[in-house]
């Protein structure tokens, strides 16, 4: 019998090629989706199970509130470690991390610039799951000037992956005993450092200070321990460890300084956590975000509920044309469960067809999607076994689901009445089926809504004055390189053609330098008046090189030798600060961690607000201070013939420094990095709409196909009465309008709502405007109405005679 | 007290169906009595709207009375559940449709075989059966083919095959000429009398032609419902 089924099914089908096609079409393009999305999904939350030990790991944040600001970082200060290890009972062990802004590797004579690189605790391999190759983990980083590298990195230095017991050198002179290699590092992964250098060479690691934060610190709990309980043990143990030093740098006892409404917390955030729900300071690399995982995972379930509802309203569409097949077979000694059955096998197994496009859809979409969601995910053969029956289980399940309606329904019908035609079903239970558009549109004008609101906002940021001027602007990075030469660097570089200006410094906007620090307003440290801020050091140039404006007083200028110890301060810093008249008022800030000195510097100038930080913040307090840097030169070059402006600057180089690599960037490119995620959330969310749409304008195609289909008589006969093609379309579109205008009225409120949410997180943004609304409204009606309006222009053309003679 | 017959097929008592229409009731069926003995070939004619369809529905069990009491086979069908009844109707009956009523996704052998599905009979006793029933109706070179690649005619007679696969007791055609040429009208017609004599299968058919009710052995006249004339031939 089930074969029957089957076959019967089968020709059904093929029969119904239109009906099939625009079923399936819809049902496997919402399963693509549905499946790419849950890809990108697993893959984020992937992040970090490769470790064994990942469930015993965590790390520490500390967040401080010191001097009306705060801050919460994933670094902590540098004796932590080893106190936990010492005090705490459950610490089975710990490692630390200290970013260190890459370094020169020297490849043959070339230098060759490394990004990823960091100082590491010799404990690392006990923590952290990184299978090593060559060398003994137990030992691999106990001794100083030893580094453990990538196999990459092996092959890219020395052609080969056995290194160990090789030299490398980095920044021109230090030499590192190669005493590892490790496979590179899994890509699901919230470090990915190919030179892991051995921590107790690098002297600042002991360091004892409780009040400079710079080591990313991860604790591995024994088995036995309890997380609650280790936490709730923190408070104590820091006021512990810290008072001493609190003592005697503020002289305060931690109460007091609690008392004065400051903090200092350590906390734990489990290591699996950190990519999705760790945005902090100085984190190992720019993590996932959990708002997005959510985001993506509504959508592909939206995408998904839209694609059922199109099976479900199609099938029931078409029940009149089967209507007399149900009487038949009734006849013949059917029962209503062999009917069930059978319209319950059709359905699941066009559902297991679909599915099985979709998982072909979404191999071949994969490689475009990577692109678009920036990952590199594969499909591999186990998750594809693995998913096998899941995919099996589901299309029984989504079968059944979108088939009940319609089976039920069907086998329902009463042979006698069907077999003589009196039941023109079809678009009778026409209200589950309005319900249904009502409810794939209200998705739609939702997404419509909310991706015109991103767009919005990314234009916003894009086009935003953030008060400098960020065109034209390259950095050459690395000039520290170049020592003692750097100021006649600078000024060769200065007196080029193609250059406008040019400033010394590593700090600028959107760069991810930063130097935090607090500074007092008056030579006694008093901790109640202090603020938290940015203190950059650049040169003279800056403000002309970046075009950022003046709101008061002078910058820095190379014919007054006072202004080494004058500092200039934006407008946030001004207000923070809150002197009577700020210009030549002094601060004082500290000269070293353990603040045992301060130097006062004078308000020489005050600067008009800049974003130098996302848009997502606020401008916060920052001050200025005339003081070489060497993290990079800013270069505002003409516009016209860029690319021989930067090989006149590689020229300038290559006499400089002809063995080191030349790097540079711009920073409008910079900048576009920085708000990538959001960009690319913007174009995966416009392309996810798009899709939605197109389902749900494939569902109401084929509905109002059958429809018109049901009406084809009452349309010839309304003809011969000499009713107009425009009327008839018109009355046709109308019942297809009705839920869309219900639709739009339910999904407003719903995407004003939560969008204005997703707004809140940034500090500059663009309201909803009442036009995205209008538009997303208008772009439904259109949709829907040019949709309906093809069938209806169709059934209204035709010969009347041909549908009435059919009786 | 109503009572059944020992050699009766069929046995109608006081029949009625009707329609609440506001206080008025409308009846299609009024108050009829039938017996219809093992096989005998009867034609129900009469005007349209006399009830000719709906008797023969009630008579097939796809319709119910709303009074009186119906046995078939000495069963009384007006006291069985759904089940019974359709379980009854399943080894009993066969029926022909004026529009055919073939199942268009299926084959020519297929349709025939659909019926013995229903009844749950192994494949390899279907096989035999249908190859039987194809090769009694001369249409084995026709049993790939669907419904829409055949004439009228040819449908009619698939039609009737099928009908007559489960070996029914019982053949009910409504106007199973209606849609045919004369030529394939009689064609059908000759089969029936053929099934009546030979295989001695009972016959109720309705009809408009008088010429296809002379076929049978007894002709009833219906009007507005009751029985006005009943002639043995």
């Amino acid at each position: 019998m089930i074969k029957n089924y089957f076959k019967t099914a089968y020709r059904s089908l093929k029969k119904n090629k239109g009906f099939t096609i625009i079923n399936l079409l819809g049902l496997a393009l919402g399963l693509t989706i549905f499946m790419l999305i849950s890809l990108y999904v697993y893959d984020e939350l992937r992040y970090d199970r490769y470790n064994e030990k990942a469930g015993r790991i965590y790390r520490f944040n500390s967040d401080l509130k010191f001097g009306g600001n705060t801050g919460s970082y994933a670094v902590s200060p540098a004796p932590l470690a080893a106190a936990v290890r010492a005090d705490l009972p459950e610490v089975e062990s710990t490692v630390r991390f200290r970013m260190w802004g890459g370094a020169q590797v020297k490849k043959g004579n070339m230098n060759i610039h490394e990004h990823a690189v960091v100082f590491a605790d010799s404990t690392l391999f006990k923590v952290f799951t990184l299978p090593m190759l060559y060398g003994n983990p137990a030992t691999a980083l106990k001794e100083p000037n030893t580094v453990v590298i990538t196999e990459k990195m092996a092959g890219k230095y020395f052609g080969k992956v056995n290194v160990v017991g090789q030299t490398l050198t980095l920044n021109n002179n230090e030499l590192y005993k190669v005493t590892g290699v490790i496979k590179d590092v899994p890509r699901q992964s919230h470090f990915d450092f190919d030179f892991y250098l051995s921590m107790s060479g690098f002297e600042d690691s002991r360091n004892e200070s409780w009040f400079s934060n710079n080591y990313n610190t991860y604790v591995l709990l024994k088995k036995t321990a309890d997380v609650k309980q280790f936490e709730a043990k923190l408070p104590e143990f820091l006021r512990k460890q810290a008072g001493s030093q609190l003592q005697s740098i503020l002289h305060l006892t931690f109460d007091k300084f609690e008392q004065a409404g400051n903090y200092f917390k350590l906390t734990l955030i489990p290591l699996t956590d950190i990519h999705l729900k760790s945005s902090r300071v100085a984190e190992l690399s720019a993590n996932g975000s959990m708002e997005y995982v959510y985001i993506f995972s509504a959508i592909a379930v939206f995408i998904l509920l839209i694609a059922c509802v199109n099976f479900m309203n199609l099938s029931t569409a078409r029940s009149s044309n089967r209507a007399r097949e149900v009487g038949v077979r009734k006849v013949l000694g059917s029962s209503r469960n062999n009917l069930i059955i059978q319209y319950l096998t059709e359905s699941v197994l066009i559902t297991f067809i679909g599915a099985v496009i979709a998982l072909i859809g979404a191999r071949l979409l994969l490689p475009l999607f990577n692109q678009l969601a920036g990952k590199e995910m594969v499909i591999t053969p186990q998750l594809l076994i693995g998913a096998l029956p899941l995919v099996m289980a589901f299309s029984i399940v989504l079968g059944c689901l979108a088939g009940a309606y319609p089976a039920l329904f069907l086998s329902g019908f009463k042979p006698v009445q069907v077999l003589k035609g009196k039941l023109a079903v079809g678009m009778k239970g026409g209200t589950l089926r309005n319900f249904l558009v009502v409810f794939q549109f209200a998705i739609s004008v939702f997404l419509i809504i909310g991706t015109l609101v991103i767009y919005n906002q990314l234009q916003y940021i894009q086009n935003r004055n953030l008060g400098y001027n960020r065109d034209q602007v390259m950095i050459v990075q690395n000039v520290w390189m170049l020592d003692k030469q750097l100021p006649s660097f600078k000024q060769e570089i200065k007196q080029l053609p193609g250059v406008n200006n040019a400033t010394l410094t590593g700090y600028v906007p959107m760069s991810g330098y930063g130097n935090s620090t607090t500074v007092f307003k008056d030579p006694v440290i008093d901790e109640k008046r202090s603020m938290m801020t940015q203190k950059w050091m650049v040169d003279e140039d800056y403000v002309n090189t970046l075009g950022i404006k003046m709101a008061a007083g002078r910058f820095f200028s190379k014919d007054m030798p006072t202004d080494s110890s004058a500092v200039v301060i934006n407008e946030a810093a001004a207000k923070m600060l809150n002197f009577d008249k700020p210009l030549n008022s002094m601060i004082y800030s500290p000269q070293d961690d353990m603040v045992t000195s301060v130097k006062g510097y004078r308000i020489i100038g005050i600067m008009k607000d800049f974003n130098f930080t996302s848009l997502r913040e606020n401008i916060s307090p920052l001050v200025l201070i005339l003081e070489q840097d060497g993290g990079g030169l800013c270069i505002r070059t003409q516009t016209k013939n860029i690319s021989a402006t930067i090989a006149q600057i590689e020229n300038v180089w290559k006499k400089f420094s002809p063995n080191q690599e030349f790097s540079y960037s711009f920073m409008d490119e910079n900048f576009d990095s920085f708000y990538r995620a959001e960009q690319r959330t913007g174009k995966l969310f416009i392309i996810f709409t798009i899709m939605a749409i197109l389902i749900a304008c494939l569902g109401l195609f084929g509905l109002t196909a059958y429809s018109t289909e049901q009406r084809i008589k009452e349309i010839g006969i309304r003809k011969i009465l000499g009713a107009h093609v425009s009327g008839i379309v018109g009355m046709l579109s109308k019942d297809f309008l009705k839920p869309v205008l219900v639709a739009i009225l339910i999904a407003v409120p719903l995407a004003w709502y939560f969008m204005q949410k997703w707004l809140q997180g940034f500090a500059y943004r663009q309201d909803i405007q009442w036009w995205v609304v209008a538009l997303a409204a208008l772009t439904a009606i259109i949709i829907a109405f040019v949709t309906t309006s093809f069938q209806a222009v169709k059934a209204a053309l035709a010969n009347p005679v041909k549908s009435l003679r059919s009786e | 007290m109503p009572k059944s017959f020992n050699n009766n097929m069929l046995s109608l008592q006081h029949i009625s169906k009707y329609y609440q229409n506001g206080p008025n009731k409308a009846y299609v069926i009024n108050d009829l009595s039938l017996d219809i003995e093992e096989g005998e070939f009867v034609s129900i004619m009469g005007p349209s709207g006399s009830g000719k369809s709906t008797l023969l529905n009630i008579i097939g069990m796809l319709d119910a009375p709303t009074d009186g009491y119906h046995y078939f086979i000495d069963q009384p069908v007006h006291q069985l559940k759904e089940k019974q009844r359709s379980a009854l109707y399943k080894q009993y009956i066969g029926f022909v449709f004026q529009a055919y009523h073939l199942i268009d996704e299926l084959t020519v052998y297929e349709n025939i075989e659909t019926p013995l599905i229903y009844q749950d009979i192994k494949g390899s006793e279907r096989k035999a059966l249908v190859a039987d029933m194809l090769d009694r109706f001369g249409i084995v070179g026709k049993k790939d083919l669907f419904p829409s690649q055949l004439s009228g005619g040819q449908q009619q007679l698939v039609g009737v095959a099928r009908a007559l696969i489960s070996k029914p007791k019982l053949l009910l055609a409504d106007e199973p000429t209606g849609n045919l040429n004369s030529k394939q009208g009689e064609e059908i017609m000759e089969l029936f009398r053929k099934l009546n004599k030979e295989d001695g299968v009972t016959i109720v058919q309705v009809t408009h032609s008088e010429k296809n009710a002379q076929y049978g052995s007894r002709i009833i006249n219906l009007l507005d419902g009751r029985i006005e004339s009943s002639i043995t031939l």
